[in-house]
Formats: C-alpha cells, sequence, structure tokens
C-alpha cells in the first residue's frame, strides 16, 4: 500500500464521516459546515486521482461559493437546533435503517461482481487542463451549453414561485 | 526523495512562510508610520530605531493577554474562525513563483513552493474559503454586530470574486496556462527594446479591476465594511477581546495583503522579471527574489496609501461598483484579449 493510496482511503473515510455529521446534526449552520469539511475530503480525493482541475473546481465553486450562500441564508434566518422530536417514529426509523443496509449490500454486491474499474494501461493521465478544455469545447460543447440553459430555467422558474401572490 | 530533496522542499516551504509572517509584523509598523507620514504626525517611534520594535512589543502583549471565550460564544467555532483565517491566508502563497531559480544539488532549482498545473485555481480555491474564516468569527461571536460583519463580509467577497476572476481570467488567457511559472515567463522580454511586455500594458482594465477587487477581498479601506468601526463596533472581531485570537485575525489581514499584492506582481507587473536582466548563478537567482520582493513592497504601500487616503464606500456602492462597474469591464477586457490572441498581438 503506497503513501498516496493512504491518504486517498483517509481522505474518503473523512469524507464520508462528515457527510454523515451533515445528515445528522441537529444544527443547520453546523450541518453546512461537516458539508464544506467533506467536500474538501472529495476535493483531495480527486487530486490523488490525477484530477487537479476538478479539485479546484470543487473547492471553488461548492466550498467556496455555494455553501456560503447556504451558510448565508442560515444567518440571516438564524435558525435555532432542532429539537429532538418526542415521538422517535420507530417504524421509520427501522424502515431507513433496513434500507441503508440494502443499499450498501447491492453496492457491495456489484463491485464484487463487476470489479471495481481498472486503471487505464498507460499510465495516470496527465494533470494537464488543455486536453480537457478542448474536449469541453469540442464534444462537450453542446452537453455543456444545454446545460447552462437548464440552470438558467431553474433559476427563473425559482423566481417565479419566490413571488407572493397578487405581487405580479 | 533524497535528504537533499526534503531539505530543499522544506526551506521553499519554510522561507516565504516566515517571510510573510515577519512581513506582518513589518507592515503594522508600516501601517501605522505610514498613517502619521500622511496625517502629519509621528507615528509610533518610541520602541527601538524609529519605532520598528514595536510589532515585537505588540506580540509580547498579545501572548500575555487573558484569554477570554465569551460565555454565549459557540465555543468550539469561536476559536477555529481565527485559525481558518490565517490558514487560508498563509497556503496560498504556496504555488506563487517568488524568484527565478536557484542552482542547488548540481541542477536548477525553480523557486516556487510546488509548481503545480492548476496554479492560479488554487489560489481562487483558498481565497475562496478564507470567507470561512470571517463569516465563523461573526456567527460564532453571538453578538449582532459580528453577524453583521460576518454577513456583509460573505455577500462582498463572493460579488468582488466573480469580477476578480474574470479579470486574472485574461491573464490565463494571454499566457494559455494556469502554472504561475508559464504567466511570469510570458512578460519576461521587451516591446520596442524598452517597453516590458508586462501584462498591466495590454490589459490595463484587467489590471484595475483585478487590483481594486483585491482590495475588497482583503477587506481594506475602502471595502473594510465587515469591520466598519463606526458603524459596527469592529465588525466580525468585536468578541475577539485583543488576545492572541485577534491577532491572528490582524496577521491573517496584513498576510492576504501581502498575498495579494504578490499575485498582482505575478499576474501583472512580470513577477520577478526586469528588462535587461537575465538571473544566473547563485546572485541573479537571489537578485530575481530581490526584485520580486520590492515589487511587492510598492504594491503593499499602495495598499496603506490607500487606507489612509479614501473614505469607505456606503453598502449600495460597494455592490454597484462590484456588479455595474467592475465585473462588465472584467468582461470587456476578456472580449479584448481574446481578440488580441486570435491577432497573436501578444
Amino acid at each position: 500500500m503506497t503513501l498516496s493510496r493512504l491518504v486517498f482511503d483517509a481522505a474518503a473515510a473523512f469524507t464520508v464521516f462528515f457527510a454523515t455529521v451533515m445528515v445528522v446534526h441537529r444544527h443547520p449552520v453546523k450541518s453546512v459546515l461537516a458539508l464544506v469539511v467533506s467536500f474538501f475530503g472529495l476535493a483531495v480525493c480527486y487530486v490523488l486521482l490525477f484530477a487537479p482541475f476538478i479539485a479546484a473546481i470543487q473547492v471553488i465553486v461548492y466550498a467556496g461559493a455555494i455553501l456560503v450562500l447556504f451558510l448565508f441564508v442560515l444567518m440571516l434566518l438564524n435558525i435555532p437546533e432542532e429539537a429532538r422530536e418526542r415521538d422517535p417514529r420507530p417504524v421509520q426509523r427501522f424502515l431507513s435503517g433496513a434500507a441503508i443496509l440494502v443499499f450498501a449490500a447491492a453496492l457491495l454486491g456489484l463491485l464484487r461482481a463487476h470489479g471495481a474499474p481498472q486503471a487505464p494501461a498507460s499510465g495516470p493521465p496527465s494533470p494537464d487542463i488543455a486536453p480537457l478544455a478542448r474536449s469541453l469545447f469540442s464534444s462537450g460543447l453542446l452537453p455543456f451549453e444545454a446545460l447552462s440553459v437548464l440552470l438558467l430555467a431553474a433559476l427563473v422558474g425559482a423566481y417565479v414561485l419566490a413571488q407572493r401572490e397578487g405581487a405580479r | 526523495m533524497s535528504l537533499a530533496d526534503w531539505l530543499i522542499l522544506v526551506l521553499k516551504v519554510g522561507i516565504p512562510v516566515a517571510a510573510l509572517l515577519s512581513a506582518a509584523g513589518l507592515l503594522s509598523w508600516v501601517e501605522r508610520r505610514g498613517a502619521g507620514l500622511i496625517q502629519d504626525r509621528p507615528g509610533p517611534n518610541r520602541v527601538g530605531p524609529a519605532g520598528l520594535l514595536q510589532p515585537l512589543a505588540d506580540a509580547v502583549k498579545f501572548f500575555f493577554k487573558e484569554d477570554i471565550v465569551p460565555s454565549h460564544a459557540d465555543r468550539f467555532l469561536y476559536i477555529l474562525a481565527p485559525a481558518i483565517a490565517l490558514f487560508s491566508a498563509l497556503t496560498t502563497f504556496a504555488v506563487i513563483p517568488y524568484g527565478a531559480s536557484l542552482p542547488v544539488a548540481g541542477r536548477d532549482e525553480t523557486i516556487i513552493g510546488a509548481n503545480v498545473s492548476i496554479g492560479l485555481l488554487y489560489i481562487f480555491a483558498l481565497t475562496s474559503l478564507s470567507v470561512y474564516g470571517i463569516v465563523l468569527a461573526g456567527w460564532s461571536s453571538n453578538n449582532k454586530f459580528s453577524l453583521m460583519g460576518g454577513l456583509r463580509s460573505s455577500a462582498q467577497i463572493i460579488s468582488y470574486e466573480l469580477a476578480m476572476t474574470t479579470a486574472a481570467a485574461g491573464v490565463i488567457l494571454a499566457a494559455g496556462s494556469f502554472r504561475l511559472t508559464d504567466i511570469v515567463a510570458l512578460q519576461s522580454g521587451t516591446w520596442l527594446g524598452f517597453i516590458p511586455r508586462w501584462n498591466l500594458l495590454p490589459q490595463l482594465a484587467g489590471f484595475l479591476v483585478f487590483f481594486i477587487s483585491t482590495f475588497a477581498e482583503t477587506n481594506r479601506v475602502p471595502f473594510d465594511l465587515p469591520e466598519a468601526e463606526a458603524e459596527l463596533v469592529a465588525g466580525y472581531h468585536t468578541e475577539y477581546s485583543s488576545s492572541m485570537k485577534f491577532a491572528m485575525f490582524f496577521m491573517a489581514e496584513y498576510v492576504n495583503m501581502t498575498v495579494a499584492s504578490a499575485l498582482t506582481v505575478t499576474l501583472y507587473l512580470g513577477g520577478w522579471t526586469l528588462p535587461g536582466f537575465h538571473p544566473q548563478g547563485v546572485v541573479g537567482g537571489i537578485l530575481s527574489i530581490v526584485i520580486f520582493a520590492a515589487k511587492t513592497s510598492f504594491i503593499l504601500w499602495v495598499f496603506v496609501w490607500v487606507r489612509w487616503t479614501l473614505p469607505r464606500f456606503r453598502y449600495d456602492q460597494l455592490m454597484r461598483i462590484g456588479w455595474k462597474v467592475l465585473l462588465p469591464l472584467a468582461l470587456a477586457n476578456l472580449l479584448w484579449v481574446a481578440g488580441l490572441v486570435t491577432l497573436k498581438w501578444i
């Protein structure tokens, strides 16, 4: 086991752990912060997978911009810690636990049956960004632009939905 | 890696960190003496020659102050916030080439912490994280002035980041690389034999947008709304009474300023290059570091100069300048550079 493999495993475990913290923490602000840490761990994984560009974008866009906006809204609303519910809903709790186990088993089974994807024989890809940019502006151009239109539509939709009745 | 490689790595990383931290101390002196100069008064001149030991005295004072955590604060985040601020400030410098190269152990060693292919993106990623230090300080203090400061800061940094990255995209376009060594290499040499090929000239608009945005990103006057003392007591660090944690915010501000100046020099003022200067050997390498430090010091002085000359913006003015002036200007600059690159003029 090499050093980079060790770091990768640690970062992956770190990512999953803080993702779990994000789900179970009862304070919304701390949940967002756990997600930031989780994204950071994910960025480390990307770097070790020879994708430094994706790692940087992950940190700039998600950790640096989107989650700051989340935090901004949460702080403005000043949402307090969620109170523990009196009725813990035992049936739902049991079912969700079972669902997690089934999903994990299915995932493990798939991995065992088909194996993890093999690393390309030509060795690790170059860390250069130019090839990525070239494919983004040639073969990937149409999906990329379509996606941006989709995001614009979502933005306009959110604006329309957020308007109060009668304000129009 | 051999022992020599490790030693070189430690030196290449350790020297800038030590230099940045000393610069922070020295800058606090320059700032106060500069304020004195501009306001026609002496400034601190009692401790040591010309008051030069004042930062040292301040540091000792900070260490011996009682460390107070307000009882209504979120203890963990309150302590974490200044650490995040200083961490993101210090680590940003890693990819900036602060000199040409030095012959060490039989080969030429480029003077840079880590020469990664995503250099500039790495810087933007870390500066985008620096906002967490301020926002968390504001929120965890559980104080309305702190919270207002934190909120202002997050809105301001996100707005100006956009203009800053768009302006820097012009430099990336001209160099065709995110690597900062490539960006410096592009700017070596001259036009017509005496005009330096610095990005400053073909991309003057981009430089102005970038430079103004760095003021906003480092929360310096005229963009110091997150800590506007006339409205918000001390903004996000109101509850950080003068203990070492306050000193960390203080140092983070000066380190951020130094890194922003170094980045401005690297992107627009040719980095360590100078027309007619071809560094060779140990002397050339050291001279290149000196040139880089001199250029950076000049930009740092402009930061101090502006602080004691201009008043603070109002909040609506801040947003209007960011979105309606700087961003369109940065986009126009990008178009202009794209035209220059297409015509192969640069």
